[in-house]
Formats: structure tokens, sequence, C-alpha cells
């Protein structure tokens, strides 16, 4: 009867972001109560090289191990980013994106494995060794395949995304307590040096590929809208609702620079074509997307991969693990004129879409792990902190339209909520509402 | 968890901790999936309105930690609590609801700019709507949740059936300048939360809880009538231009 309200649609893209991210940090924190894992003080990985931690020692020996905990494993990402960023400089592609296939079998295969192996132990679910490997086997085959062919379909990707997301941080949650909170918070501020500051190796790792116009080698999770465009005479205003008009109108006005030069470029007033890509963290994948693309910044993501030799039951050691480093990037694509009609369809679904970097996954879901393993409340609270975090970021990527570290806002609201939860709100409800009183 | 359950002192099995999440938060469960989440930007207010319920919650810890643990036997000092709590947050929700107006502002530019209708009165029903079930979520996550018993469960329906539906009253009646409108929601709000202080005294949930339920009734039919009026004066109103 009527015709639609722009409440319909408003906002899918970042519904698009925040709802993988959701269901990833749900089955993190499912997994961790289920399986209830406490952290076993015999692993020592690259997050434990200096300092394991011990649930006696005083409170300033914790803190000092996990500090240089922590320093040591920023320094280590840093050192196998730059690695990165030459092996991405001397025209390494095809190795870096073998490596990356190499370790998402080796990540959905090992460590995957052992999380079905204790989920099948802890349920007591009646299947055979033969069956099991069978499926395990089948399962990380077509992980391997989704990561970076052409041909899967998109929602395929995104589920083995959001699995080795799941399966990492799953990982993740086993370190010990202090290490792990000084990590995130060490990680948070890496992440904001490496991409914002010049000398950073993720913002090399964009400039060089947005100057050879190349996708970078990564991982990431790329949620395209499927919002199809109306076409109502000639105007494909429809399901684009683009948050950057939005932005940048509610500034009074004065849209945003790359955003103004795109609403005038567009022509006529009705015609809106601003569905902006935002290119989350390293993305191989992004052969039909960003390869496409036809402003400069390309996604520019670091991958780090998490990679990890389990020996014998007694021994464990780790080699190094290179974390997916989050960023997120918008890139800018308004003008839709020159494509023939048939095509924009197809054009704007393929290129239309905001990309995460695995990183960010794994990161948000290790703190809200770690919050589970205190209450529920903490969970919530963590919960809330990092998807209003996600959203600030996504606001502001479409504000700057440039490539943007995920993880700084998201993790510092994060902990800081944990700890307010933890020390002011849980004994004010609970000393309230043992009483049943609730207001 | 483990805290909870240790304060608690019993074993839960899984299906009945379900259970009485489900009992709290059945209702709105069903209404976010039939309504909201049919648009993102409901989702995006839902979670939104939570934020600002759980940092107000935070302010309000934060002022009350010195005095914590308060006397389990004394009521007075709960009294004082729940009526600054309650004054706290209706104070919230009007700063709310001027955001909410700045932000109608930019959707209604951004709907002309884009040359789409501008927001219905539907529309700011399901933001109000969006917004007071956020609130209502939050609360039975924070009050319930944690210390899942029958109990709070119970208690916890009626809370979130009173913040739901109280927050489309406080938003019409701001919108509106209604008198009636705009008082009611705080006196409902700090009914509801005095009327929990009877289950202080022992057998006293007796009278409370169903008393309780009487108000978030209350709620119901008044927002009910509410819209309904609301409604039908819009379409009076926009009746004899659309023909």
């Amino acid at each position: 009867m009527e015709s639609s309200s722009i409440l319909d649609s408003l906002g899918v893209e970042i519904i698009g972001v925040m709802a993988p991210v959701s269901i990833c940090m749900f089955l993190v924190v499912l997994l961790t109560y289920s399986l209830s894992v406490t952290s076993d003080p015999q692993i020592r990985t690259a997050a434990n090289l200096i300092y394991i931690e011990n649930p006696s020692d005083s409170a300033t020996v914790k803190l000092e191990g996990s500090l240089e905990n922590a320093i040591v494993f920023v320094v280590l990402v840093a050192a196998v980013t730059f690695v990165l960023v030459l092996l991405f400089y001397f025209n390494f592609t095809n190795f870096l994106k073998h490596y990356m296939r190499f370790s998402a079998f080796f990540v959905l295969g090992t460590m995957g494995g052992a999380i079905f192996l204790s989920i099948i132990q802890h349920f007591s679910i009646p299947v055979d060794s033969i069956t099991c490997f069978i499926l395990l086997f089948n399962f990380t085959i077509l992980g391997t395949l989704s990561v970076f062919s052409e041909g899967m379909p998109i929602v395929v990707r995104q589920c083995y995304m959001v699995v080795m997301g799941i399966v990492v941080a799953a990982w993740f949650t086993k370190l010990p307590e202090w290490t792990t909170w000084f990590i995130l918070v060490a990680l948070a501020l890496y992440d904001l040096v490496a991409v914002l500051a010049p000398g950073g190796p993720l913002k090399l790792l964009v400039e060089l590929a947005s100057t050879r116009d190349e996708e970078l080698p990564a991982m990431v999770y790329e949620a395209r809208p499927t919002v199809s465009r109306s076409h109502r005479g000639g105007s494909g205003g429809g399901g684009g609702t683009s948050l950057r008009v939005l932005v940048g109108g509610g500034g009074g006005g004065g849209v945003s620079d790359s955003g103004s030069v795109e609403l005038q470029a567009v022509g006529d007033g009705a015609t809106h074509n601003l569905d902006y890509n935002a290119v989350a963290v390293m993305d191989i994948d992004s052969v039909d997307g960003v390869g496409r693309s036809r402003e400069g910044h390309s996604a520019s993501s670091v991958s780090s991969e998490h990679s990890r030799e389990l020996g014998s039951i007694g021994n464990r050691e780790s080699v190094a693990e290179e974390e997916m480093s989050p960023l997120v990037e918008l890139m800018g694509w308004g003008d839709n004129r020159e494509e023939p009609r048939g095509l924009v369809e197809e054009s704007d679904n393929i290129d239309r879409g905001i990309k995460l970097g695995l990183g960010d996954f794994i990161f948000y879901s290790v703190l809200v792990g770690r919050a589970a393993m205190y209450d529920l409340m903490t969970v919530y609270a963590c919960y809330l902190a990092i998807i209003s975090g996600l959203g600030c970021t996504l606001i502001l990527l479409s504000v700057y339209n440039k490539a943007l570290p995920a993880l700084p806002i998201s993790i510092m609201l994060g902990v800081v909520f944990y700890f307010l939860t933890r020390l002011l709100m849980e004994p004010f409800v609970v000393g309230v509402s043992t009483n049943l009183m609730m207001f | 968890m483990h805290r909870s359950f240790e304060i608690i002192g019993k074993v839960m099995t899984v299906a009945a901790g379900i259970g009485y999440a489900l009992l709290a938060l059945g209702p709105s469960l069903s209404l976010f999936v039939s309504v909201i989440s049919r648009k993102p930007f409901l989702i995006l207010t839902l979670l939104s309105s939570t934020l600002v319920w759980l940092v107000s919650l935070i302010v309000l810890s934060g002022l009350w930690r010195p005095f914590l643990p308060l006397k389990a036997n004394v009521w007075w000092p709960y009294t004082l609590l729940v009526l600054s709590s309650v004054c706290f947050q209706e104070a919230l929700r009007f700063l709310f609801w001027k955001l909410y107006m700045r932000l109608e502002d930019v959707l209604d530019s951004f709907a002309d700019r884009i040359s789409r209708p501008r927001l219905f009165l539907t529309d700011k029903l399901q933001i109000a709507l969006a917004g007071g079930l956020g609130h209502g979520v939050a609360h039975a996550v924070f009050f319930c949740l944690s210390l899942l018993t029958p109990a709070f469960a119970i208690i916890a329906l009626a809370f979130v059936t009173i913040h739901t539906f109280s927050m489309v009253i406080a938003f019409e009646g701001y919108a509106k300048g209604n008198k009636v409108d705009q008082v009611i929601v705080p006196v409902i709000h700090l009914s509801a939360g005095m009327l929990t202080l009877v289950n202080f005294a022992s057998e006293g949930c007796v009278i409370g809880v169903p008393l309780l339920y009487l108000v978030a009734s209350l709620t119901l039919l008044h927002c009910g009538k509410m819209v309904w009026q609301r409604l039908i004066e819009s379409r009076n109103q926009s009746g004899p231009t659309l023909r």
C-alpha cells in the first residue's frame, strides 16, 4: 500500500557484520561453558614464552610476568607482519596464498579436531574413530578449499571463517587469565599503531597493495548484503542505503570529502548508488571483490595465522603464532553509471559489503570467552561493549573512508566494562536481587 | 556462572535453566523475532538501549558501592536504593528520548535526500518498542539470568513487560507533551520497584508478585489504548488526503 519506509533497509550492512561476530562469540561462550577448560599450565606457547602463570604467584609477579608475555607476543606478531610485508613486496603472493591454505588446513584439522574430540568425549557421542576421521577430513578439506577459491558460495566461505575464528579463539581461552588480558590490551595498542602510524607494517601493506592494485593475501570475513536493488526509473537507491550518506548528511549537510565527490559525481539527485564497500582486514578472497574496486584503497590486512604443532600430550611446543590482524577498511565506491544495467546487479552484489578480519573475530571471542569464565553478567556487558565498539568503528569507517583498526575501541571498551561489571556491578545487583528486589 | 551457582547453592539441569530463562524472556524473544529482526535498524536500537541501561546500572552501582553490602534485615536503605535508581533511570530515559529526537531529524533529512518517505508513525512506535525491549532484556539478563530461579524469572517477566511498554508510552508522552503519559511512566516504574520491596517481608512475595503483575497489565492496557488512539488519529488525518 504505502511505499516502504527507510527503516526497512537502513543498517543492513552493519547487521551483516555484527551477526557473524555475535554468532562467533556466542559459540565460543558455549564451548567455554560446556568444555569447562581450565588453563593448562603445561602448554608453552608463543604467548607464554617468558612466564608461565601459576595461580599461587603473588600479584606483582603475575603482573610483571604477564606484561613480559604480552610484549614478547606483540613483538613476535610485529616481526611476522614485517616478514609478510617483505614477502609481499617481493611478489611472493602465490607463496603466501598457499601458505594461507596450508594454515587453514592445519587450524581446522588439528585444532578443530582436538575440539571435536573433546566435545565427543564430554557428551559421550557414540561415533567410531574411522567415521570421525573421515568426517573431520572432509570438513577440513572443504574449509581449505573455501578459503581462497572463487567458485564457492559465499555462505560456505562465511561459515568457515566463523568456524576458524571459533577454533582459534577457543584455543586462546586456554591461556591464563592475567596473560590474556595483557595480551588483548597490547594487541589493541599494536593494532592502532600498525594501521595508523606512518611506519606501521599494516599501513605499508595497504599502500603496497593499493599502489599495485592487488589484493592482499589474507583471511577476511566478507559480509555481502543480500538486499536487492530496486531500480525505479534509473535510480538505484533502493537497497543500498548508505551509511556514509547518513553520517555525512548528519553533519549538517557537510558530507565528508570523498563522500561528497561521489554524491555529486552520480549526477542527478535521484540516483545515489552509494554502497560503500568496507574492506576489512586482509583478504585474498577479494579476487572478485577488491580487485574490481575502482577507488584506491584496497583491503589491507595482515594475515597472520595461528599455527601450532601438537606434539605428544606430554610436551607441547608451539610454532610461532601469527595473528590475523584485524583491520577494517572502507572502500568508497559510488559511480555505477558506466556499468551497463545488466551487470549492475551482479557487480553490486559482489563488490558491496563490509569485510572484517579474522583476527577481530578471534580476539573479540577471546575477550568474551574470558568473561564467560567469570559470570554471565560479565559476558553480556563485554558483548555489548564489543558490539558498540564495532558500531563506532564502522561509523568512523564511513566517515574517514580508509583502513581502520577494528580492535582498539572494542577491546578497550570490553576490558573497561569487564572490570567495572566485575568490581562494581556484581555486588550491587547480587545484593539487591537476592532479596527479590528489582527495579 | 560458577559463582552464581555457589550463591544459589543448588544443582541445576540445563533443561531447567533454559526453562527459567525462557520464562523471563520468552515473550520478548517472540517480539524480537516477529517485529524487530525484520528491520536491522530496530536491532541497532535495541542494542543501544541495552547499552544505555547497562551504563546506568554501572553508574548506580558505582554510586552505591561504598554502602554495600547493606544489612540484610533493615529495609529503609533498600527503599533509598530503589528510589534513587528509579529516579536516575527515568532521567536517563528522558535523555534517551532527546537523543532519539535528534536521530529522528537525521533520519528524516536522510529520507528527504534519497527521496523516500519520512518516518511513519508505525516506524516511530516500533523504534520506541525496540528501545523499551532493549531495557527489558537488559533488566532480565542482569537481574535474572545470572541467578536463574523461578522467582527471579517470574518477577523479571513482569519487569520486562513494564519496561517495554512504558518506553512506548514515554516516547509518545514526551513527543505530544501529554502530561498524563509523561507522569505515569515514572509512577509505574517507581511503584513496581517499591512493590518488590514488599518481597522483603517473609511470605511477602505472595502479595508482591500478583500486584506487580497488576501493574504490568495496567502498563500494557494503557499503552495499547494510547497506540490505538494514535493510529486512529493518524488514519483519520491521512485518510482524506490519500483519496
